[in-house]
């Protein structure tokens, strides 16, 4: 869930732009995550003498981090070089939570922002030094945002980047928005054409990219839980059979004293949707705390870190449809075992023991 | 109510063989009598009063209630008569373990449909009636077995019932409770004027009961 919150955010934060990577670079929604580096002057120089261009920023985005000069297993911290006159271009109106310190002052400094969420992890503060990739940096701000790329995001000048990283000289991404009449399929075409060992992305093109990952994910969460509410539907059945089966004589004594059969239906019926909603209750809060704990183990973020962003992690309204789907499974597996009840001989059943 | 039956007959299949428990039985129980059905075990007591009791359907032959061919209603009407004509009484008195006593007992008359209010009343009465009225919130496995054949005779009686149907009552009692049941039944037979068929091995029931049946291999014949 996090990621694809990342991965459609990368969108939002760059919209309305052209993203520009190299042809051989890994990219999710233009956000490079291996592969080619771009020759930062030579790059911007043809790009900014293509017309239709209004500005081009070159960015140095990296993961992993490699804080206190620990490279992280799975790619939850980022890191994003930016020039420093175009800090605001990137990160629009994001302020300093408090409105503590300030953002870097000038490309060659050691100063360096940080999200939230990294910043509560490690306890940095606004005048902490840091050590990042054997390199030690000063946090001069925390950014205030609830956007989950930024959270986890260390955020310093590009030159700073690129040194802290060892890619000097180098950019993997750059950031072009089209003059206003141009399209941003327009001027993709006219980068293409002018400098040949470059991709550059419209915003819809970076969505298409994505859309495919998203859906084979979608489609294995639909597979998955395919399989689980059929396995789930056919251990209700058994289980309520059994209990059924236990209490024969339970049931063939309400035939004896005269219920009507909708009546052993409805109480069948009942009972497994009463199982439904304790078991999807209980299932549902220890499977969000189990998503927790995987997600922490599987991150190294501090389990305390998720509890605040648990209804992003388990959002609310999955949480509804797990329990009306739990519950409808009961339901549904309880109906054979219902009629079972109901065509019960009374007068076999009832010499039975218990 | 009156029980008639005519050449009643259920037989079983098991295996190859076929065991014939209740054989062309022809019997008639008036209406306020109290009627005994005595016999060895597996001779077929309780084929017979499953029959009678509208809880098993005759492999042939007819069971009539006041006059009307049992075999010509649907599953609805015999439950209708199981519920507000009949009440049964077993012999390890299956009552619902997950119930307390005074539910045991309103459960047929919340399946009869009273208001809540006066099944309750109604219940609570009736396990006064029976001396269990300091008993009404225990569950079954806080009773004795005594206790036990009181709720479910209470159970019995709560649709008022034209008749009871007992299946050896005193069958699981020592001989003090089970003469405490006997005296419940026949006060029941004469107060509530309640036809009683009772199937037991009991020699006070014997000696007492307007009519007597005895039955040997599944047929009946009556001794008195």
């Amino acid at each position: 869930m996090r990621y694809t919150t990342v991965i459609k955010e990368m969108n939002v934060l760059f919209s309305g732009q052209v993203m520009v990577v190299s042809k051989d670079a890994i990219v999710i929604q233009a956000i490079p995550i291996g592969g080619g580096m771009l020759p930062q002057n030579y790059t911007e120089t043809k790009l900014k003498k293509i017309g239709g261009v209004e500005r081009a920023v070159p960015m140095l985005f990296v993961t992993p981090v490699g804080i206190g000069g620990i490279i992280e297993p799975v790619p939850v911290n980022f890191s994003m070089g930016i020039p420093v006159e175009s800090w605001r271009l990137v990160l629009g109106p994001t302020p300093l939570r408090g409105n503590v310190g300030h953002f870097p002052k000038n490309e060659s400094s050691r100063e360096v922002v940080v999200g939230t969420s990294l910043a509560d992890q490690y306890n940095w503060i606004v005048g902490k030094e840091i050590m990042v990739n054997h390199h030690r940096l000063n946090v001069t701000g925390i950014l205030d945002t609830k956007l989950a790329l930024l959270t986890r995001c260390i955020v310093m000048p590009l030159e700073l980047a690129q040194s802290v990283y060892n890619y000097p000289e180098s950019v993997n991404i750059l950031t072009v928005k089209p003059l206003d009449g141009y399209s941003q399929r327009d001027l993709a075409d006219l980068i293409e054409q002018n400098i040949t060992y470059v991709n550059a992305l419209t915003e819809e093109e970076r969505n298409d990219m994505i859309q495919p990952v998203l859906a084979q994910v979608e489609t294995w969460n639909l597979g998955i839980q395919s399989v689980i509410f059929i396995m789930s539907l056919i251990l209700v059945m058994t289980v309520t059979i059994m209990s059924i089966s236990e209490r024969r004589r339970d049931f063939a004594t309400l035939d004896a004293i005269g219920a009507p059969l909708s009546y052993v239906f409805r109480l069948v019926i009942l009972e497994t949707a009463l199982i439904g909603v304790l078991g999807s209750i209980l299932g549902i809060a220890f499977g969000s705390l189990a998503a927790l704990v995987l997600a922490s183990l599987y991150t190294n973020i501090p389990l305390a870190q998720f509890f605040p962003s648990i209804f992003e992690i388990v959002p609310p309204l999955y949480m509804l449809e797990i329990f009306l789907a739990v519950v409808a499974v009961c339901c549904v597996g309880g109906i054979i075992p219902a009629i079972n009840a109901t065509r019960m001989r009374i007068a076999e059943a009832l010499r039975a023991e218990y | 109510m009156k029980i008639k039956t005519a050449d009643l007959t259920r037989t079983y299949r098991i295996g190859p063989s076929t065991i014939t428990a209740v054989n062309e039985v022809n019997l008639e129980v008036n209406k306020v009598t109290f009627a005994a059905i005595v016999g060895p075990s597996g001779s077929g007591k309780s084929t017979l009063l499953n029959l009678l009791g509208l809880n098993d359907c005759p492999t042939s032959g007819k069971i009539f209630i006041d006059n009307t061919d049992t075999s010509l209603l649907s599953g609805r009407e015999r439950r209708k008569i199981r519920l507000f004509r009949m009440g049964f009484v077993f012999q390890t008195f299956n009552l619902l373990p997950t119930l307390n006593t005074l539910e045991n007992v309103e459960l047929p008359l919340a399946l009869a449909g009273k208001f809540p209010k006066g099944q309750r009343e109604k219940a609570m009465r009736l396990l006064g009636n029976v001396g269990l009225g300091n008993r009404v919130y225990h569950r079954p496995k806080e009773l004795s077995i005594g206790e036990m054949q009181r709720v479910a005779i209470a159970r019995a009686l709560a649709n008022d019932p034209e008749v009871i149907i007992a299946d050896e009552p005193t069958g699981e009692l020592d001989s003090k409770t089970a003469k405490e049941i006997i005296e419940l039944l026949f006060d029941i037979n004469r107060k509530r004027e309640t036809t009683v068929i009772v199937a037991t091995h009991d020699e006070k029931i014997v000696e007492a009961a307007d009519t007597l049946y005895a039955i040997r291999d599944g047929e009946l014949r009556l001794e008195n």
